[in-house]
């Protein structure tokens, strides 16, 4: 146990100390830490157990790579699971805790399961649990019994269960240039683009910019590489069009440019503003796009190489560089590549002990062989690390000669003392957000990686993602990206000539393995995981990944995807680019589902209240929800029940009078000289001969000749309708009369508004309906001549414009009351006063629908869709004279099959509810639902008829009539004698409303 | 995806509404053509590589356009008023 | 006769909010009793049409997408081909365009009582309505007194810009109050002040 804090050096505030808890236990660290980091100086290298093995694992990049050190974040009850802790910065107060182990991280007792190797390769699940049972312990039955078990021992952290009170918001961004990154390349590449006068967005995932240069032993126009990106990053954003965002990862890109980030705004303080969000996550439509996202080291496979200790080299510079950590007293690399060298000697000019430096390749530069004389490290050249080994932590490793022409491991192991072994197997450009944008990225064969794609989108890719390994070339390249006609002054660069071509290994197999050597630490997917998976035929990488998980897990295979395809080529006998590669998906970076929620959390949709809404509420209005309205369901008496609040109210409306409101009915102006026309074609009726100052009932058809609304059309004028909807298809009514206008008849000249928010409307219904009105209209009559059925009128209630029409829903006599929103509250009120002699009574939704259904009167419940004008006994509306929109298709014969179900009424033959949704069947207690002709679409209790009633679509409906049947809802066991009705229960011949 | 509106300008897709393929042409009213109101309303080509096809744009000027679009690559080669293009091969 | 009543009822609560210790970043306030009359121009008559709503308002517009004008309460703008909204606080608006406009130039369809107005001023106004509006605020992409409409997820929204950091934002009446909670809990986080 041997990682501290060094005397000197990162950028840390040395002269602050925050403290925060680790699985319990009391820490501190310095302002600038991440959690990582800052565990790492107080020595603690075990972070979590593996996947699925409980294998100990310790911290392995510095960065979003990070595959092992995974914790839990926990503020109060709310816990965010698998949070890097390479990437959480610490703050006073912060709680995190391992993961995946039990009881505590030490002990861990499902670590037995490293016993059962076999049991979990890959392929376990399909092969144990999927399909039949053959023998006892296999198939989807074992599966049931095992769920329980393998969920608690495989797997990351646990989501957590109670709600998340932080605030989340979405940004809308929108500039000419977005830069992702801002090392070298990033800085570079923006500032050339800035001096055009673009506007630019960069954004840096980290809290600092600089990417590279903030751990490089490289100096920059004489100086500190990181100061130089500080300054640099700092004049950046001082310019009037740019935006610079720091801890803001974009991860996602999307066709047309649109790119999508997450800032990290404010959940690494502990106290926060009011208001201020957690995360923001930014959604960047921009012009052009350059991808200076860098490159990841990729980690050596080698038996023994996931033991807390072992890490990549860059990482262990980076925590020496950045945050002034030692990850070990005595330190060794392992490598293929000369990037190592350049890490040895950032790592002892940073106060490390380097021992010993182990190269698969036989011979290596002049330049090279100098860093590791200067850092005093033993070379090992043509060497390989075959196995680790460890109390609690790293002690020792075992090296042998390896021959990286034939892969062969040879000679006798030595053993050398170390407790914190970097590992280097070359670069892979950040090719991911570029891979999402679509294109094959292409094998480097100098790089031994893959390099981004042809852009199919307006992209460029810079620096290290675009295959520039050192900084000179990074910037060069970066400044004719930002702009072709850059003339930036470049700084320069001191740094050690280092080659950047990797030797071609992978993987070191040595001939007796007593280790597992790991290729995907974080879904603990080994290397033979993938030769068995080959030898079981899973060869191609789409199925390989599929059956071995490699590359699925959270880190999406940052480190992992390389070695993975170059094992699985190996195996085939093919090379890496002929092996393939999977195309990477958003997100980059894991992203939580507030920040994609935003704003919308809790309740998802708008509101959208009538004029009256809180005249219901104050007086008792039970509301419930219709699409994004909130409409009166009852208003409620003491004690009442809501059967019995609607029965009382539908009674007041049939005994004498009732009011409701009925602003949210869809209301279309529909203007021009081809108006009347228009509507011929989209209504199955006739339109041009409503007379002014008429309404008429109007049905409409989709194209098919299924019916798709209905409403009333009152004619203005001339050339002017109001045409009415139903409330929930007010939308896709006035989509649909648009569609036609534009795309089908173009020469017509009629333009159409919405209007549903213009008007407020108060029905008011029963037989003392007429007398209401007489109390309070002025301007106008409304007796029957004056005002018949149908009819419009306009005239003024208590000083306000108003238009009525006569048209009843509920079957009574009944008007509605149009006026300005804004005077909507007036006008009710007025009505309600000019009510008060007959006991006028609010009505709700319910007892509207006790009413209609009283009358048979069709709505959304019957026009689902699947109904025709046939079914729904509304033929007679179906015009001869004219075509209109599915008269072509509406008398096809399988429309007007005697078999289609058709709408009919039901009565409660035993005094019981029909339960809407109930099937309707002849078997009262069947066994399939396959019994079922027809079913329930509303049921009510019915006061007018002092029954349990129902309209119901049956087959051969109109035959059945007279028949008795059962009413069946099998859900809720609930089954019903019934007989069946016409669907015009009161009042058939429409005397009432005629009255 | 961000689609290009002759009025509006470039907005996100989710401003607007697919409304079908542009290319069929509605049958005469008056035709009792089963054959030709059938191929009307239910056969599509779904072809790989440029489609014509109708979009409201709902969330902005709530006109049709005729987009030009590419359905294996999304990319969006021309865009025009729905109205215009439908009167221009009418008359 | 009766003052037409806000929707916005009690969640108008006039007064600073939020994050409103570091100063004021945005002011929210109602324009009310406004004359908001939508015009749209058959296809072959806009250039009479915008001579008309000139004739009857004073304010002369271009035939070009998005354009508008301002001039204290009175505004015009267009945000759809042809169609425009012309918005004045005298109440004789509706009849003067009605003697402008005849039915062979275009229609007109009056929404004072369907939009809600809202205008939002302020040092920290683009940043609070780019978090609900995925439209380009920035002043060369939205120039002063033109027009836009767009949406915030179910709630279309005509937005005029006013100055260089105010907007008028036109919401659908039955929407408003959600709307209006909605920008509130956008804007605390720069502190705001309801007038
Ligand atoms: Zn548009």
């Amino acid at each position: 146990m041997t990682s501290s804090r060094l005397s000197k050096g990162g950028r840390i505030d040395r002269s602050r100390s925050i403290r925060f808890l680790f699985d319990g236990k009391a820490y501190s660290g310095h302002p600038g830490d991440t959690l990582a980091s800052a565990l790492l100086a107080n020595g603690i290298t075990l972070f979590g157990r593996s996947f699925k093995y409980h294998r100990p694992r310790g911290v392995f990049a510095a960065g979003s790579d990070e595959p092992n050190a995974l914790v839990t974040v926990l503020s109060g009850d709310v816990r965010e699971p698998n949070v890097r802790a390479t990437e959480l910065e610490i703050f006073d107060g912060l709680v995190t805790r391992s993961q995946n182990r039990f009881p505590s991280l030490e002990h861990d007792f499902l670590a037995v399961n490293q016993l059962a190797g076999p049991l979990f390769s890959a392929g376990f699940y399909y092969k144990t649990f999927m399909g039949p049972a053959i023998g006892p312990l296999r198939g989807t039955r074992f599966w049931m019994f095992c769920e329980k078990f393998i969920r608690r021992a495989a797997g990351l952290g646990k989501a957590g269960t109670s709600p998340d009170p932080e605030r989340y918001e979405r940004m809308n961004a929108f500039c000419d240039i977005l830069v992702v990154g801002s090392g070298p390349g990033g800085l570079i590449a923006a500032e050339a683009a800035a001096a055009t006068g673009a506007r630019v967005i960069i954004a840096e995932e980290r809290p600092l910019a600089g990417g590279s240069l903030l751990a490089s032993g490289e100096m920059i126009d004489g100086r500190n590489p990181a100061v130089w990106a500080r300054e640099k990053a700092e004049a950046l954003a001082s310019l009037p069009n740019v935006r610079f965002l720091t801890r803001t990862s974009v991860w996602g890109y999307y066709d047309g440019n649109v790119l999508t980030a997450v800032e990290h705004v404010s959940d690494y303080k502990p106290n926060r503003t009011k208001g201020l969000a957690r995360q923001r996550h930014w959604v960047i439509r921009t012009g052009r796009v350059i991808l200076a996202t860098g490159a990841f080291e990729r980690p050596m496979v080698f038996p023994g190489n996931d033991r807390p200790g072992v890490m990549l080299a860059d990482a262990m510079r980076r925590y020496a560089i950045e945050y002034g950590v030692a990850t070990g007293s005595a330190v060794t690399l392992f490598t293929n590549n000369d990037s190592a060298y350049d890490a040895a000697r950032a790592l002892s000019i940073g106060g490390v002990n380097v021992v010993a430096i182990v190269d698969v390749r036989p011979d290596i530069s002049g330049t090279c062989r100098d860093i590791a004389s200067v850092a005093g490290a033993e070379l090992l050249l043509g060497h390989a690390v075959t196995a680790t080994h460890a109390g609690k932590t790293l002690s020792s490793i075992t090296v042998q000669h390896f021959n990286a022409e034939t892969g062969r491991v040879s000679g006798a192991p030595r053993e050398i003392r170390t407790d914190s072994l970097g590992v280097s197997g070359g670069w892979s450009p950040a090719i991911h957000l570029a891979s999402q944008a679509g294109g094959k990225p292409e094998w480097d064969e100098d790089l031994q990686a893959f390099l981004p794609p042809e852009p199919n989108q307006n992209w460029v890719m810079t620096g290290s993602a675009a295959g520039y390994m050192d900084t000179i070339s990074v910037m060069s390249d970066a400044a004719t990206k930002g702009s072709a006609k850059s003339r930036l002054v470049l700084p320069a660069v001191e740094a050690p000539m280092l080659d950047s071509s990797p030797a071609p290994v992978f993987e070191i197999e040595p001939a007796i393995k007593s280790q597992k050597a790991f290729v995907d630490f974080q879904h603990d997917v080994t290397a033979d995981d993938i030769r068995l998976a080959y030898r079981e035929g899973f060869h191609s990488v789409e199925h390989l990944k599929r059956y071995t998980t490699l590359g699925m897990a959270t880190d999406q295979g940052k480190t992992s995807n390389v070695p993975g395809l170059a094992i699985m080529a190996d195996v085939r006998g093919i090379s890496i680019p002929q092996a393939g590669t999977t195309r990477f998906r958003p997100p980059f970076t894991p992203v939580s589902l507030g920040a994609l929620a935003a704003e919308r959390h809790g309740d998802l949709r708008p509101h959208r209240l009538t004029p009256m809404h809180d005249w219901h509420l104050a007086n008792g209005a039970k509301t419930y929800e219709a699409g994004l309205w909130h409409r009166p369901m009852i208003y409620s008496s003491h004690g009442e029940t809501i059967e019995q609040a609607y029965t009382r109210e539908a009674k007041a409306v049939r005994d004498s009078v009732g009011i409701v409101d009925v602003s949210t009915l869809g209301k279309i102006d529909i203007q021009g000289p081809d108006a009347a026309e228009f509507l011929d074609r989209v209504y199955t009726n006739m339109f041009s001969t409503l007379p002014v100052g008429k309404a008429r009932y109007g049905l409409m058809l989709r194209e098919d000749g299924i019916a798709f609304d209905d409403g009333t059309t009152w004619r203005l004028g001339e050339t002017q309708f109001l045409m009415t909807t139903t409330t929930a298809n007010a939308g896709p009514v006035m989509q649909h009369l648009e569609y036609y206008l534009d795309c089908v008849w173009p020469e017509l000249r009629v333009h159409l508004t919405s209007v549903t928010d213009v008007w407020a409307g108060s029905a008011v219904s029963g037989p003392k309906a007429r007398a209401v009105l007489e109390g309070c209209v002025t301007g106008t009559k409304v007796d029957n001549d004056t005002l018949p059925f149908m009819g419009i009128v306009r005239g003024k209630i208590a000083d306000v414009p108003v238009m009525i029409c006569r048209l009843s829903f509920s079957g009574e006599l009944a008007y509605e009351v149009y006026c300005g929103a804004g005077y909507g509250v007036h006008i009710w009120e007025a009505l309600l006063a000019a009510g008060k002699p007959f006991a006028i009574l609010p009505y709700g939704l319910e007892a509207l629908g006790t009413l209609r259904i009283e009358k048979g009167h069709v709505t959304g419940a019957e026009i689902d869709g699947r109904t025709t004008a046939h079914d729904l006994h509304l033929d007679w509306m179906l015009s001869k004279k004219k075509p209109f929109i599915g008269s072509a298709m509406v008398h096809r014969e399988g429309l007007k099959n005697e078999n289609r179900l058709s709408l009919v009424g039901l009565i409660s033959l035993d005094n019981q509810s029909i339960n809407g949704g109930s099937h309707i069947v002849t078997d009262p207690r069947p066994r399939e639902p396959a019994d079922s002709f027809g079913h329930v679409t509303a049921a009510c209790y019915s006061p007018a008829l002092g029954k349990y009633i129902a309209l119901a679509l049956v087959k051969h409906g109109t035959s059945m009539i007279g028949n008795r049947a059962f009413a069946t809802d099998l859900l809720r066991d609930k089954h019903c004698a019934v007989e069946i009705v016409s669907h015009h229960m009161f009042d058939a011949e429409g005397s009432r409303m005629h009255g | 995806m961000i689609i290009r509106c002759p009025y509006c300008g470039p907005r996100d897709v989710i401003e607007f509404t697919y409304q079908g393929d542009a290319t069929r042409r509605r049958p005469d009213p008056a035709s009792s053509d089963q054959d030709a109101w059938n191929s009307y309303i239910y056969d599509r080509t779904n072809p790989g590589g440029s489609h014509r096809e109708f979009w409201l744009h709902g969330g902005g000027c709530r006109q049709h356009l005729v987009i030009t679009r590419d359905m294996t690559t999304h990319a969006i080669s021309s865009v025009a008023f729905a109205r215009s293009i439908v009167a221009g091969e009418s008359s | 006769m009766a003052e037409p009543r806000s929707p916005l009822g009690k969640a108008f609560v006039a007064g600073d909010h939020g994050n409103h210790a570091a100063g004021i970043g945005v002011t929210l306030r109602e324009r009310k009793n406004l004359s908001i009359i939508q015009i749209t121009a058959w296809a072959d008559s806009i250039p009479a049409v915008l001579t008309a709503i000139g004739s009857a308002t004073g304010l002369v517009l271009q035939n070009k997408p998005g354009l508008g004008r301002v001039a204290g309460e009175k505004s015009v703008f267009g945000f759809a081909p042809g169609r425009y909204f012309v918005v004045s606080a005298t109440p004789d608006l509706e009849t003067r365009l009605r003697s402008a406009i005849s039915a062979e130039l275009g229609t007109m369809v009056d929404l004072t009582h369907g939009r809600t107005v809202i205008r939002i001023g302020g040092p920290r106004s683009e940043w609070v309505i780019s978090k609900l509006f995925a439209i380009d605020f920035s002043e060369h992409a939205f120039p002063v007194a033109y027009g836009r409409a767009t949406l915030h997820h179910d709630i279309h929204t005509n937005i005029q810009r006013i100055d260089d950091e105010t907007f008028d934002l036109y919401v659908f009446r039955t929407f408003a109050r959600s709307f209006w909670l909605t920008l509130g809990h956008a804007a605390e986080e720069v502190g705001y002040r309801v007038e």
